[in-house]
């Protein structure tokens, strides 16, 4: 019989403010590890491409002070994976840097470890693209990141680290890897760190608190550190859905977790007990590869009509100006792509991607102009097409990226691509 | 007449990675599930959706008493154009199959 550990989820997306008395709820149950995730690609290619963190700086810092004292409190390992939201270098750097400038402010000591998730461009030419994922475009790629498994924390954690920082990760490896060092199953400990990333997300009604899995031999039991949040059987298995491809095999650099078998049974009104996964080991680790880059200067107008007949003709008149435009902006350089939402009343969103801002505000000042006094045959709206919410109705918005590169390959061993960083802080 | 959405008690969208659509929808009980399987078809999905009825999913899912739907994306997540960077808004076409 092993005895059993505690992991305390501390968030699925730190940086947005942790709910500050769940967590200490769970903190209250001396937790053996704290973990968070604090970012994926879910948000678009802005942010990998960018090198910017999509959480706001100051509730950022707020959640690395939270997390960074309660696990120095008690003396347990704090592990948070895909820093700065998408884990690249930037990313890591910048959490970097706010995790000593508040372990200093606070006087705390620990080993800290980072671990990088940069993937050199020439590794990744045999990659396979995942689902419909276009070619690669490595020459537009300004980041490019691997998404690094349970092996690179437990790396860090046999050297001593006390807290880790790591790029780009999968949720579950933050949750698994000391679970995995300590010799628990690992379907069991995959599974439930598969369900803690999100935290009380698989909860009734579901949220961003704490929760608590309580591992021990062959099984784990969920339980959310806010009381109104209930782990039942039927939240717990639904949320095995949730942002999945398979609901029965997920896919992780080392292997597969296998959930045909696994079973979920009440163990109160709030708390469930889950078994039954199994883990089935792949013999070539594979990665996950992700590259975003710019695709030039975005610019946006904002726009709206409540004439019926400017609705009914809205995409002739959108094709004609366009037209217009074109033969009045030179260079035609520039893309433009309408979204129409609302059926009685319409909001006109026109993107516009161009190589410069000039460019694009040109472009959408003449678009606008035009589509403001556009005549079409049956037009009773002389005074003007359409309405704008304030002049300027176009806006820059800033650099637009794209993703890259999406990609899986099969490597020889992980270690090499995650290089591990020690430094004794305090 | 009821309509899925009055017969689930969840139905969810998501990207599943950049490329792909993931939609669950969720129900309260095993006869609900039953009665909405076989009209959530591929062939009515694909009309809903304008996504071609071979690339799309369906996988149920018993002990979640869920149906998944996965599809692939028309753009990649975040492309100029794309109208739901997160995939979150794209269950709506469900809502009104009648069942």
């Amino acid at each position: 019989m092993k005895p059993e550990l505690r992991v305390l989820a501390a968030s699925g997306q730190l940086g947005y403010g942790i709910p500050e008395a769940a967590f200490s709820a769970g903190i209250a149950r001396a937790p053996h590890v704290i973990g968070a995730d604090m970012g994926s690609i879910d948000p678009g290619p802005t942010y990998l491409g960018s090198g910017r963190m999509a959480t706001p700086p100051e509730t950022t810092r707020r959640d690395l002070g939270l997390v960074l004292a309660a696990a120095r409190g008690l003396g347990v390992p704090l592990l948070i994976g895909s820093a700065g939201t998408a884990g690249a270098r930037p990313h890591l750097d910048a959490t970097l840097q706010i995790v000593r400038e508040i372990a200093r402010e606070k006087r705390l000591r620990f080993r800290l470890a980072s671990i990088a998730a940069d993937i050199p461009k020439s590794l990744v030419h045999d990659a396979r693209p995942l689902g419909a994922m276009r070619a690669m475009d490595l020459e537009r790629t300004t980041h490019l990141v691997g998404q690094m498994g349970t092996e690179a924390f437990i790396r860090a954690l046999d050297a001593g680290a006390e807290v880790v920082i790591a790029g780009r990760a999968c949720d579950t490896a933050i949750f698994a890897a000391l679970p995995l060092l300590r010799g628990y199953e690992p379907g069991p400990a995959m599974h439930m760190a598969k369900i803690v990333e999100c935290t009380s997300l698989c909860c009734e009604p579901g949220g961003r608190d704490a929760i608590l899995a309580t591992l021990s031999d062959d099984s784990f039991e969920l339980e959310s550190m806010n009381p109104a949040r209930a782990a039942t059987p039927l939240s717990v298995a639904a949320h095995a859905l949730y942002e999945q491809e398979d609901p029965y095999a997920v896919q992780e650099p080392e292997g597969t977790l296998d959930l045909r078998g696994a079973r979920y049974e009440a163990i109160d009104a709030r708390r469930t007990r889950v078994r039954g996964a199994a883990w089935l080991p792949r013999a070539r680790p594979t990665v996950k590869i992700e590259g975003a880059g710019p695709s030039g200067e975005r610019s946006v107008l904002l726009c709206s009509s409540a004439d019926p007949r400017v609705i009914a003709n809205l995409r002739d008149i959108l094709r004609d100006v366009e037209a217009v435009t074109r033969r009045l902006v030179p260079g035609g350089d520039f893309s433009l792509y309408p979204r129409v939402y609302g059926e009685t009343e319409v909001f006109l969103l026109l993107e516009c991607i161009a190589p410069s801002a000039e460019r694009g505000l040109a472009a959408l000042g003449v678009f606008r102009q035009y589509l403001l006094h556009h005549g079409f045959a049956g037009r009773l709206s002389t005074g003007g097409n359409i309405a704008f919410p304030f002049a300027p109705p176009e806006l820059p918005a800033g650099t637009a990226y794209r993703f890259t590169v999406y990609h899986v390959m099969e490597v020889e061993a992980l270690a090499p691509l995650f290089p591990l960083s020690i430094e004794d802080i305090g | 007449m009821t309509r899925l959405a009055d017969l689930a008690r969840v139905v969810r969208s998501k990207n599943a990675g950049p490329t792909l659509l993931t939609i669950d929808v969720l129900f309260a009980e095993t006869v609900h599930l039953d009665r909405a399987l076989p009209v959530l078809s591929s062939s009515r999905i694909s009309s809903r959706y304008g996504i071609e009825a071979d690339k799309i999913r369906i996988i149920p899912c018993r002990p979640a008493m869920a149906i998944k739907i996965v599809m692939p994306r028309e753009l990649i997540a975040g492309d100029p154009g794309d109208r739901d960077v997160y995939g979150a808004q794209q269950h709506a076409p469900l809502l009104g199959i009648e069942v």
